[in-house]
This record gives structure tokens, sequence and C-alpha cells, in this order.
């Protein structure tokens, strides 16, 4: 059991360390140290160096993955919510008003959201709201069709009817017959569009429409590292090869609950 | 020497053995059935010597005097493309689905080695089994064609390349039950005309009866006992054979004694459910037009047909679980609403049970909770105490006893899972029951035993039952009366026994003849 | 197979047309934006959006001129780039960008399927474990951290390869290609081989080496086609990903596409400018889907009929 779930450990020991290491350093990730512009790693209290303006590069890496981990937990929330209360109102009311539904997520399936999200950004400005609510619905679209076909599924199933014929009212039966019997499922998809959403939010903060200073993100770390790679190849390696390992880890272990619960 | 002989034959799968000593002999021109429940290994029996399933096979196999068990894969494989067909299970899945009917009949023909056929020549094998517009057909992909017609084109196939030996595994337990009679007889006839050898395997007895030669009964990976077909059915020496034997409902046996019926409880005039056509077409799909029945209190009646013959829909909509579009439905007397617009009281009068045992439980409720359930809403008066008592005395009634109460379906066998379903059915005294094919989908001994304890609740409680089924004998067992339907109609009623002897409508025949 | 075509035009026509309406009406909202009059703008731009918008008509009547220009490829002029109209910005732009996702997706059809194949027929043994493995990295890799990682190897460490702009001849399509390949590349190895896993285990499988058919045969004649089929369902998100990770790949490597100019724009608030690339991309992608649901139904013929 433990094997099967080794993706989860570099997962875990990141989000730790990340929420440690505020409390465990002596630089917050936009304080300058003038005395320190482009240290090189291991110098003195800057254990990866400082940037081009100064500032201490783990304290930035910390603070970036927490900004990136915490949108695309939001962000993910948002596709669940949206998606499952799409999908299981086309799935149980069926019929007509279903392919009128699934119509919409089909020919919105095609389109092009990343550019539409930031039609939207450049319309309405960056706010951060706007970043969790556009990058959602980015990925919405999956969890409505998958929570749909298990609903459509389940409303079939012989153990549905009998409740009906047992006189078991419409709200109880999607209570407590099918919400328990859809939560697997979409705890898997929900795993797999959180690797997605970081990868929205990374692009989105690279090409300087996604979060906006002073936070950072791991987005913004990697433009800064490539801006400045020929000089500090560090700058891009650390930030660039910690999006890649929780990215892998993710999607491991999101397949891995896709395919128990499939 | 026989055609095709085993002796002493083992099949093991990952270091399990799970077919253990089995001996059999298929003769040309003659057919050898193997009879015994899923999980009695006879799938791995047919199909493992000759390189087709995850199992190894050992001991003495020889095709026609070549010994399999010494024989390398590819001299397997040559033996596969030369000496035997195949027909399998589910003619749905079992062929190409981007390949045209003919290409792949093309395919079969020349795998031994035979020049290319013409398109008559591939017309002609087509009619031979009994499909028409056979060169339509040839430029057609499966999913065009019927299940019915799908296994024709696998036979079609299977004896392309005129081979020595056929193995069939379950050619019919997934077609419609009116179809069941028609492919027998055809492969009958093909192991008549062209001298082959028939190798059968199958869950029910009664549809290889009159046509196997030898019967074979498998039970747990081990042959029970052997013989010809019609000595083993009439004196069976093991006892395994004896309830196996005196399980599978046959419509040779003695008549039922059923309890005496009482007054009209249920009728329906003129009854119809149509359902719009799916996407935006126009227009309906009638699923079952002009239906009226009449049922009587402690009687059991019988609704029989094909699949799409509306039997499902008729029981749905007496059980309010389905819609009703015409007619009305009349319980002693007064009018019953359908199903959105019953009242509770109206709905305890009622209660289903369904043809997938497993499927009908919530996988993750308790077994008392789930028997309990109707009793939540039907009778708001009782308190919990009383529920509880209640479900224990629905399970006793069932012959399950209590530790059954905090089992989870998953742990259940399909007739215990059965038996939690009928339990849950009675829990709120109902009168009366619809069962939709409620023993199709087990075993023949477990199938058996849900009879029997349907016939006493009928006896003890004076329940009433409305039994949809393909299979008229098991039907015969329980019922006073019995309805056969086909597509949407009713085409014929009346007394089960007087239906059975003198059927007038070919649907009946058919079903009679698949039985 | 007509049907299919008619009914995803008839899905794809309103799609399309709400695509362009919501663009429409999202411009004249948009605060600080041309028609705000916050911003004080030239009076020959100004001239120029009065005369296409033609700003003292009805809205409706607005938005009819806005759809018929479109429809004649009249995209309204750039607000940034004062000399060019919106038209001739992605008569620029779009070769390039067509080009590179154009190559992408062949590179990465064709590694994908083949290591997909390859891993499938030696399901469970370490190389089919490897190849999975390394697939999976390469999905999680996204192009802005791969395509600046290449640049730094390359070509300012190795100097092989140039690092931005067109040259003569094609070596720099070579990075920025690789770039955008690579995360497809792994998503259809993926596809590709839990299709022909999930394939190799069905009935008609086993029907034909019921015939004695040899595995090559089977593979290639039974199997190959419906494992096939997630890849095609793919590709039409493939695509939308592709021209996503072009907007990087672009911006990277300094190449003047259009997802370049896509981004300059949106910095920017060129509205005509980002209005005129979403269309076009959202038309594109349609027609693109289009593509893949005919190579879906050649794969599968039960999806002919729409």
């Amino acid at each position: 059991m433990l094997k099967s779930h080794l993706a989860l450990f570099p997962l875990l020991a990141i989000v730790t360390l990340v929420l440690l290491l505020p409390f465990l350093l002596p630089w917050s990730y936009d304080q300058i140290d003038w005395d320190a512009v482009r240290a090189p790693a291991f110098s003195g209290s800057h254990l990866f160096g400082t940037d081009e303006i100064g500032r201490d590069r783990l304290a930035r890496l910390a603070a970036g993955t927490r900004i990136t981990l915490m949108v695309a937990v939001a962000a993910a929330l948002v596709s669940l919510i949206v998606g499952i209360a799409w999908g299981a109102t086309a799935g149980w009311i069926g019929g007509r008003v279903d392919e009128a539904m699934m119509r919409i997520v089909d020919g919105l399936y095609a389109l092009p959201f990343m550019f539409i999200v930031i039609l939207l950004m450049v319309v309405f400005g960056r706010s951060i709201l706007l970043v969790f609510v556009g990058i959602g619905l980015v990925e919405w679209l999956t969890m409505a069709r998958v929570v749909r076909g298990q609903v459509m599924a389940l409303k079939q199933r012989p153990f549905i009817l009998a409740a009906e014929a047992a006189g078991t009212p419409s709200t109880v039966i999607l209570l407590r017959h099918i919400l328990p019997n859809i939560a697997g499922v979409a705890l898997a998809y929900l795993m797999l569009t959180v690797p997605q959403v970081v990868m929205v939010e990374s692009f989105l903060s690279f090409l300087g429409l996604g979060v906006q200073e002073p936070l950072t993100s791991l987005g913004i770390l990697v433009k800064e590292g490539a801006d400045d790679m020929d000089m500090t190849p560090l700058g891009l390696a650390l930030p660039g090869g910690l999006l890649v390992v929780i990215l892998v880890c993710l999607t491991i272990e999101g397949e891995r609950l896709r395919d128990r619960f499939s | 020497m026989s055609l095709y002989e085993n002796r002493n034959m083992a099949v093991t799968i990952a270091g399990n053995r799970l077919v253990e000593d089995v001996s059999l002999k298929v003769e040309a021109g003659h057919c050898t059935a193997i009879v015994g429940a899923s999980g009695s290994g006879k799938s791995l029996t047919c199909l493992s010597p000759f390189g087709l399933t995850s199992g190894v096979a050992s001991g003495t196999m020889l095709l026609d005097g070549i010994d399999l068990g010494r024989a390398g894969s590819d001299q397997i494989r040559d033996v596969r493309r030369r000496l035997t067909g195949f027909i399998f299970q589910q003619p749905l899945t079992a062929l190409t689905p981007h390949l045209t009917v003919g290409t792949q009949l093309q395919e079969a023909t020349m795998q031994a080695g035979s020049a290319r056929p013409s398109r008559r020549e591939l017309a002609r094998k087509l009619e031979r089994v009994g499909l028409s517009r056979a060169d339509e057909r040839l430029d057609q992909f499966p999913h065009r064609l019927s299940g019915g017609e799908r296994q024709r084109v696998m036979i079609a196939a299977a004896i392309a390349h005129d081979p020595r030996l056929l193995v069939a595994d379950e050619p019919t337990s997934a077609l419609d039950a009116s179809l069941r009679a028609e492919i027998m007889v055809l492969l009958d006839e093909l192991r008549a005309e062209k001298g082959l050898g028939l190798l059968l395997v199958s869950h029910d007895l009664a549809s290889v009866e009159g046509h196997a030669d030898q019967l074979v009964v498998m039970d747990r990976g081990a042959v029970v006992e052997r013989g010809p077909a019609r000595q083993v059915i009439a004196d069976p020496e093991e006892d395994y054979t004896r309830r196996l034997v005196a399980a599978t409902p046959r419509l040779q046996e003695p008549a039922p004694v059923l309890s005496r019926p009482g007054q009209i409880l249920l009728e329906t005039r003129g009854l119809g459910v149509a359902f719009d056509r799916p996407g935006w077409r126009r227009g309906k799909i009638r699923a079952l037009a002009d239906a009226s029945i009449m049922l009587r209190q402690g009687e059991s009646l019988a609704i029989v047909g094909g699949s799409g013959s509306g039997k499902s829909t008729l029981g749905r909509a007496i059980a309010g679980i389905g819609p009703v579009t015409e007619g009305e439905i009349l319980w002693q007397g007064a009018a019953l609403p359908e199903r959105r617009n019953r009242s509770l009281e109206m709905r305890g009068l009622v209660q289903p049970v369904f043809q997938d045992p497993v499927a009908s439980l919530d996988p993750h409720w308790q077994v008392g909770d789930i028997v309990a359930e109707p009793l939540r809403y039907l009778r708001p008066d009782l308190t919990q105490a009383d529920r509880i008592e209640m479900t224990r005395r629905a399970l006793s009634d069932v012959d399950l006893a209590e530790e059954f109460l905090t089992r989870l379906p998953a742990s259940l066998s399909g007739g215990q899972a059965q038996r939690v379903a009928i339990a849950r059915a009675i829990v709120a005294s109902p009168q009366l029951l619809v069962l939709d094919e409620a023993t199709s989908a087990l075993d023949p001994l477990a199938g058996a035993e849900i009879l029997k304890l349907l016939v006493r609740l009928q006896g003890e409680n004076g329940l009433s039952l409305l039994f949809i089924s393909h299979d008229i004998a098991a039907a015969r067992r329980l019922c006073h009366r019995v309805v056969v339907m086909e597509e949407g109609l009713i085409v014929e009623a009346g007394e089960m026994q007087e239906v059975i002897d003198h059927p007038r409508y070919p649907a009946t025949q058919k079903l009679i003849a698949a039985s | 197979m007509l049907a299919l075509i008619t009914r995803r035009l008839m899905t794809a026509i309103p799609t399309l047309l709400v695509i362009i309406l919501a663009s429409f009406f999202l411009m004249r909202l948009a605060p600080g934006g041309p028609f705000d009059g916050e911003r004080p703008l030239d009076p020959e731009t100004q001239a120029a959006l009065q005369q296409s918008y033609g700003l003292d008509r009805p809205l409706w009547e607005q938005a009819w001129l806005y759809i018929s220009r479109l429809a004649q490829g009249d995209f309204g002029p750039s607000l940034v780039y004062r000399d060019f109209t919106v038209s001739e910005l992605i008569a620029q732009g779009l070769p390039i960008s067509l080009t590179l996702g154009g190559l992408a997706i062949v590179l990465a059809l064709m590694i994908g399927v083949t290591s997909g194949l390859f891993a499938a027929v030696r399901a469970g043994m370490a190389a089919d474990k490897t190849i999975m493995m390394l697939a999976t990295v390469a999905t999680a890799l996204p192009t802005f951290v791969t395509g600046p990682a290449l640049a730094l190897f390359f070509g300012l460490w190795l100097g092989l390869l140039p690092v931005s702009g067109t040259s003569d001849g094609g070596a720099w399509l070579i990075m920025p290609v690789v770039a955008l390949a690579l995360p497809v590349s792994g998503a259809i190895a993926k596809l590709t081989r839990a299709g022909l896993a999930s394939v190799l285990k069905q009935d008609h499988i086993r029907t034909a080496r019921a015939r004695g058919l040899s595995e090559t045969k089977i593979l290639f004649k039974h199997g190959l086609r419906p494992a096939l089929v997630p890849v095609a369902s793919y590709l039409g998100p493939a695509a939308a990903g592709l021209l996503t990770g072009a907007v990087v790949v672009e911006t990277v490597f300094g190449l003047p596409g259009l997802g370049r100019y896509f981004v300059q724009g949106a910095l920017n608030r060129d509205y005509p400018l980002v209005l005129g690339v979403v269309t076009l991309y959202a038309a594109l992608i349609i027609l693109f889907n289009l593509f893949a649901d005919l190579i879906y139904g050649w794969l599968d013929p039960r999806m002919r009929e729409g």
C-alpha cells in the first residue's frame, strides 16, 4: 500500500516544506539584501543564492510554490463544484434538458479556453479572484462529462428504482444513493484537474497575465529565470524543476486513483 | 479413435490448478456438451487446450491424432487455423467492429489456405446459416446486425474453412430466448451435414437436452459425471447431477401444486407506453400497446416473451416505477395512478424484484438498512424498534440468518443477494410482487431455490406474483396462468398448462421450443 | 458520414456566432477600452474607429456591421501597431504559427504512436514501464519550462541552434517544435498504449486468434484501428493545447508568430487584435475538431451515423 502511493511522498514533503519555511528562514520572499545581489548558492544565509535584485531564492521558491498550489486547489474546487452541479443535473433530469446541456459542453470543449480566459482578464482587469474562477472554468467541462455519465448510468441501476418503489423521495435518493456512488470518480478527476490547473496558472503568470506583483508564483519565477538564464541558470532550473516534479507526482497519483475508481 | 479426446486434463493459471482430471470424448458427427454452473471451469476446459485462455493445459489432449499437450504454440496455432472452428458467447463483441461482414468471412474462409472465395460463395455461406439478404450483409458492419444475426455470421465464419471440430462456448446464452432453439437446430444440421464434431458448453441443462449425445457435468473444476446424455438426465448417479437435473426447469417435469386464488386484485385495461425517440427525431417508440391483463389474490401470473417484447415495460408500469401513456390500472376496482402520482399507501401495495441481484442493492449500504428502507417511507407510523423487528422477520422469512444485517452487498453470493432483495420487497407487507427476470441471472441451483422460496411465500402470505421471464419452464413451476408477449403486444393468454400443450401463436411455440 | 458533418457544422456555426457576438459586446463594455473615452486617441485612429464600427449607429446595427466585416476577413485596425490592420498582422503571423503547430503535431504523433504501440506489445515488461514513465514525465513538462531549458542548453551553451528569430533554412524550427511536441507526444503515447492494451483484451481479438492468424496480423488488421480511437478523440484538445503552447514558444524564441502578437495585444489592451485572434483560433479549432471527427469515423464505423 505504501509503495503504490510512492508519488505522494515528494508532494507531501514539498507541501510541508513550503508551509514551514517562512518560519525557519531569515529572509522573506520580497526582502532585498543589498549586500548580496546575484549571490551564488550557499553564500551566507542564502541557501540557493539571490536573484538579480537581491531577493533570497529559496524564500521566493517557497512563496511561489505556496501561491501556485493555493490557486490550483481553489480553482480545482471551482471546477469540481461547477462540474458536479452541471453534470449531475443533466444526468438526473435526462431527456431533452440533458441533451441541450451536453451539447453546450460539447461546443465549449472545442474552444481555446485559455484564450478566452486571457480575453476576460484583459477586459476586466487582473484580480486574483478572476484567476481562481477563470482557471476553474477552463477545467469544469471534463468533470461535468464524467459526472453526467456516472449519474446516467446510476439512474437506471435497479437499486435506484427499488428506492423509488420504496417511497424514498428524490432528494434523499440523490443525497444518500447517488452522491456516495460518484464520490470516488469525482475525487479521482479532481486529482487529475489539479496538475492541469497548475499548468494554466503558471502559464498565465509566465505571460504576465496571472498572479501579479508583489505576489509571486512558480510561473513568474520561471519567467524571471528564463529572462536571466544566460547569467544564472539556477534561476530557471530551480522553479522549473520543482514545477515538473509537482506536476509529475500529481499526475501519477491522479491516474492511480482514476484507474481504481473506473 | 475419437475425433477429440481429453484424458486427465488439468488447467493451471498462475500456479493455481483451476481444472483437475478432466476426461471427455467428442466423436465426429456427434455432440458432447459440458454443463455446469459459472466458475465450474467449463470454458477453461474447452478453450485452454487450444491456447485461447490465459490458462495452461496439461495432460493428454488428442485432436485427430495430434497431441496438443506436446505441441508448441506455433503448432497449436496451426491446429486452430486448419482443424478447429470456434463460436463464443457474446456475438455483440466477438466480431471486429471496423471490418465488414464480408471481409471477416473471407478471412475465415481463407485461413486454412484456400483460394479467395467469390462473392457468390460468401453469400451462399451466409444463406446456409439462415441469413436473409445475404449479398447486402456482406458489405455491412457488424453493429448493423442484430445479436441473432451476428451469431449466425460467427457460425458461418467458424465453419468456413471446413474444420473437423467445432467448439461452442455458451453459443445461445446471450441470445434472445426465441432464437435459442433455432441456433441449436442450425448447429445440429451443420454437424450432421459436414460430419463435424461439436463440443458445446452451457450453464443451462435444458438448452442442450435433445441436442447432445454425450453429457459431461462439471462442478468446481472437476468432472462430476459423464455419459450418454439421455441416460445421465433420466438416471443420474451422482448427487450433484441429481440436484442439477431437479433444479433445471423442464417442461417434461410434473406440474406444480399451487394455492387457490381468490378475488380479482389487479386489472389493466388497454395499457400502453410510448417513449419519445432519442435526439430531436420525430415520432415515438411504442414499447407497449393495448395490454389488458387480470390477476387475482394469491395468484401468480407469468408474463413471457423475448427481449423487446414489452414485458418489462408492463411490469414496471404496474409496479409504479415506469411510465404509462395510455390505458388504466385498476386495483380492486379503484384506479391506480401512474408512477409519480402514486401515494405512499399505493406504493406499499406493489413492490419490485429485479434481475441483477447485486445491482439492485446499493453497494454502500448495509443489508439491514437496505431491507428497512421501504419501512422508513411507507410506514412512517413505526418506531425504530418496530422497524428493526420487522427487518429481522423479513430476513428470516427468506431464510437468511441475523448476521446478514451488517453485511455489504459485495460480500453476498447471487442467491443471497436476491434473497435480500426479496426481503426488502416483502418487509412492508405488499400484496403484489413484480419479479422482472428474477432468476435469470442466477445459477441453476440458486435459481431453483428462489423459485421454491417464492412458492412458499405465496402459500404462507397469500402474495400475488407477477413473474416476468423468457423461461416458460421456470414460470411453470410458479404460475397459474401465463400471458405471452411479442413486440409490445399480448399475443396469447390462458391457463399455464393449456398454453404449453396447445400453443397457437408462433412466438409461443418458439419460447416453448427453447425450454 | 454526411449526417455527421452536417450535425457538427450545425453545432459549430452557432458556437462561432456566440463567440463573435460575445467578443463584440465585451469590447464595447471593456473599461479602459477605445470606446470609453478614457484614453484619448489621436484623430486618425479615432476616425478609423468611427468608420469601422459606426459608433453613431444603433447597437444592433453595429453588431451586424462587425459580423459582416468579419465574414469578409476584416478584423478592424490594430490599436497598438498603428500602421497595420488586424488582418494584416494575422496574415503575417499565421503561417509561422501554423507551421510550428503542424510540425509539432506530426512529430508528436510519430513519437507517441510508435512508442505507445511498442510499450503495449511488451505490456508489463521493463520496456513498457520505462516508456510509460517517460511519457508521464513528458506530459508534465510545460513548454515554458522546456523552451527556455532547450534554448539554454542547445543554444547558449552548445551553440548548435539559433535562439531567436527566424532564419533561412529550417534550423530555427527545431527547438520550438520539439518543446511544443513533447507534452503532446507523451499524452499520445499513453493513450495509444492504453487503447491497444484494452483492445487486445476484447472479444474480437480472441476470435481472430481462434482463426489461427499470426499475432502481427491480428495487431495490425484487427487491433490497430480501434486502439487509435482515443488518440483521434484527443486530437481536438491537442490542437487547442498546441495553439496555447505556441504562444509561449514564440515568446521565448522571439518568433513573429500569431501567438506573440496575441500576448503583446493582451498586455497592451489592443482589443481588436485580441478579439480577432480569439475568433480566428476558435474557428480553426472547430475546423480541426471536425477533421478529427472524420478520422474517428474512419477508425470506428459505428460513429459514422453521427
